[in-house]
């Protein structure tokens, strides 16, 4: 009798811990949920700073109010939103105990009218921006920046995260030391794109008298133009590769005499008239030039 | 008593004791009412406020580097006849605020790297100067000896030598940048970041995928000290490490 009276008792505390546990599991895990509204007029900004992980997503509506949409564990972040004017300031940080590892998340959705500035800050978790035109600046840690139908003045800065931006037009400068860059149908005028090891894509056209830099430490640099593009190209190395598959369709370079010295090796070719500088840099890396069909 | 008159009282005297007048007049005129509920609201606002906030390490960064750029101040590298001083500099500073300020200096560093032009490649010193050497150069508080002996051989105090000496073997604009940055990441090892192992293993990631870009631009450099490309790639790689360790001051920084 004695063993089973003693293994009932620890059944029945077990039991007991089992339900403490799953309470507290399922408190901790429910999000928070809240949601603001902000009057603004002519061209509103949004400053939001996410010190917490999480996903940061943005859209745009015709309205003149932004609306934000956060969800966080209650207990463990502070969300803080403060509008002064047409400025509006959020923060996310975390409330838990300094020195205590915390995997904490906040994540946003901001709907805002389409002419708004933004600073968006992360550590992890994407950044995501759909149809605004203001400028912006976005800048991630760990996170990957997604961009779509967005133009103006735009400035992205990761440390390890990539960068998608679709369709997109204005002015671009992005730098990072690990992530990629795609530009995927891009409009811009003016593109400074530079990753120590990650890749970068260019799937579009070069618009007159525009200017694009990209340069990569060790990661392959591929540029596909179009047909009707116009632009005098320099692409150069140290130790990496050119490997130029639309040699077809460009000639030797006629406006300036950027040559390469006995370090370098560099292509000048001009396509069209040249009326576009495109100029593409590798230390180590593959630069691959192509003609989209 | 008129408003103008109750301001006036109110500028010199303060919201204290008013006198019979200016209460009497209070108690009739809502403006003046109104504006000494803004005055009592500012004043316990006021008292709200913490007495003293520190500023983010990049702040003082940035600071520095415009200062510098606008030539408002100056820090010119200077060799030292004797050790003693950087002795006291780093016991007088905790690590946390030695690597803002070395950090500090590397932006400086930078700063004149950029503007230097170079007509002749690198300098004699750079010439002479092992770039990955002075990259990996062991500082002094932790290898626990003399500090010049931790310098990079050109950049160590030379006993007795001459001012022109002196001149002749100041460490160039890229080997301080180089030299500082290293100072700064001596903190990184024992830093808590962010407390978050996400951000810490990119942050660490990273800072060691920009180091093997150094040593091999340097080294590249060291062969070939005409090379543009590789110089052009190694300042942009110092930039992003003082980004990166600013990052990580910071990231710590806040958590701790």
């Amino acid at each position: 009798m004695q063993p089973s009276i003693r293994s009932r008792q620890s059944l029945s505390v077990w039991g007991a811990g089992l339900f403490l546990f799953a309470a507290s599991t399922a408190t901790a895990a429910v999000p928070e949920h809240q949601e603001r509204h902000f009057t603004v007029q002519g061209h509103p900004v949004v400053v939001l700073q996410n010190v917490v992980n999480g996903r940061i997503e943005v859209k745009s509506w015709k309205n003149s109010e932004v609306v934000v949409f956060s969800s966080a564990a209650k207990d463990k972040v502070a969300i803080d939103m403060e509008q002064v004017g047409d400025r509006i300031d959020i923060a996310a940080t975390s409330t838990v105990a300094s020195g205590q590892p915390h995997e904490v998340e906040a994540n946003f959705q901001l709907t805002v009218p389409e002419h708004t500035e933004l600073q968006l800050k992360t550590q992890t978790g994407l950044i995501y921006v759909e149809q605004v035109t203001g400028d912006m600046k976005l800048e991630s840690i760990a996170g990957d920046v997604h961009l779509k139908e967005v133009s103006g003045y735009i400035i992205v800065k990761t440390t390890g995260g990539s960068f998608v931006c679709t369709l997109c037009s204005g002015k671009l400068e992005f730098t990072s030391i690990s992530g990629s860059a795609q530009l995927l149908q891009p409009s811009f005028t003016n593109v400074n794109l530079m990753t120590t090891s990650g890749n970068i894509l260019y799937d579009g056209d070069f618009l007159r008298t525009g200017i694009y830099t990209m340069k990569s430490g060790k990661g392959l640099v591929e540029v596909r133009f179009s047909g009707n593009d116009s632009f005098d190209l320099q692409a150069k190395t140290y130790s990496g590769t050119v490997d130029n598959q639309a040699a077809q369709f460009m000639q030797p370079e006629q406006h300036t005499s950027r040559h390469g010295n006995k370090f370098t090796r560099v292509l000048n070719r001009t396509v069209g008239l040249g009326f576009a500088k495109v100029e593409i840099s590798t230390y180590s890396g593959t630069i691959r030039i192509l003609k989209r069909d | 008593m008129h408003c103008k008159e109750l301001e006036s009282v109110l500028e010199t005297e303060g919201l204290g004791q008013l006198s019979k007048d200016a209460r009497l007049h209070l108690a009739t005129c809502g403006a003046c009412q109104g504006l000494i509920a803004d005055f009592n609201s500012i004043s316990t606002a006021a008292k709200s406020l913490p007495a003293e906030v520190n500023p983010p390490d990049r702040i003082w960064i940035s600071l520095r580097a415009q200062l510098e750029a606008e030539g408002l101040i100056k820090e010119p590298v200077e060799v030292s006849e004797k050790a003693s001083w950087w002795e006291s500099f780093l016991a007088a500073w905790k690590p946390r605020a030695f690597a803002a300020v070395t950090a500090a200096a590397l932006v400086l560093a930078v700063a004149v790297y950029v503007k230097r032009v170079p007509q002749n490649g690198v300098s004699d010193v750079a010439k002479k100067q092992t770039p990955v050497e002075s990259s990996r150069a062991v500082p002094a508080q932790v290898a626990g000896v003399s500090p010049a002996a931790a310098l990079p051989a050109n950049i160590a105090p030379t006993q007795g030598s001459g001012p022109s000496k002196a001149k002749e073997l100041a460490p160039s604009p890229s080997e301080s940048a180089s030299f500082t940055l290293n100072q700064a990441e001596l903190d990184v090892p024992n830093m808590q970041l962010a407390g978050n192992s996400q951000v810490d293993t990119a942050l660490r990631q990273n800072l060691r995928t920009l180091n093997a870009f150094i040593a091999e631009c340097e080294l590249r450099l060291k062969q070939n000290p005409q090379d543009e490309l590789a110089r052009e790639y190694l300042h942009t790689a110092y930039q992003q490490k003082a980004d990166l360790l600013a990052a990580m001051m910071e990231s710590g920084r806040g958590e701790n």
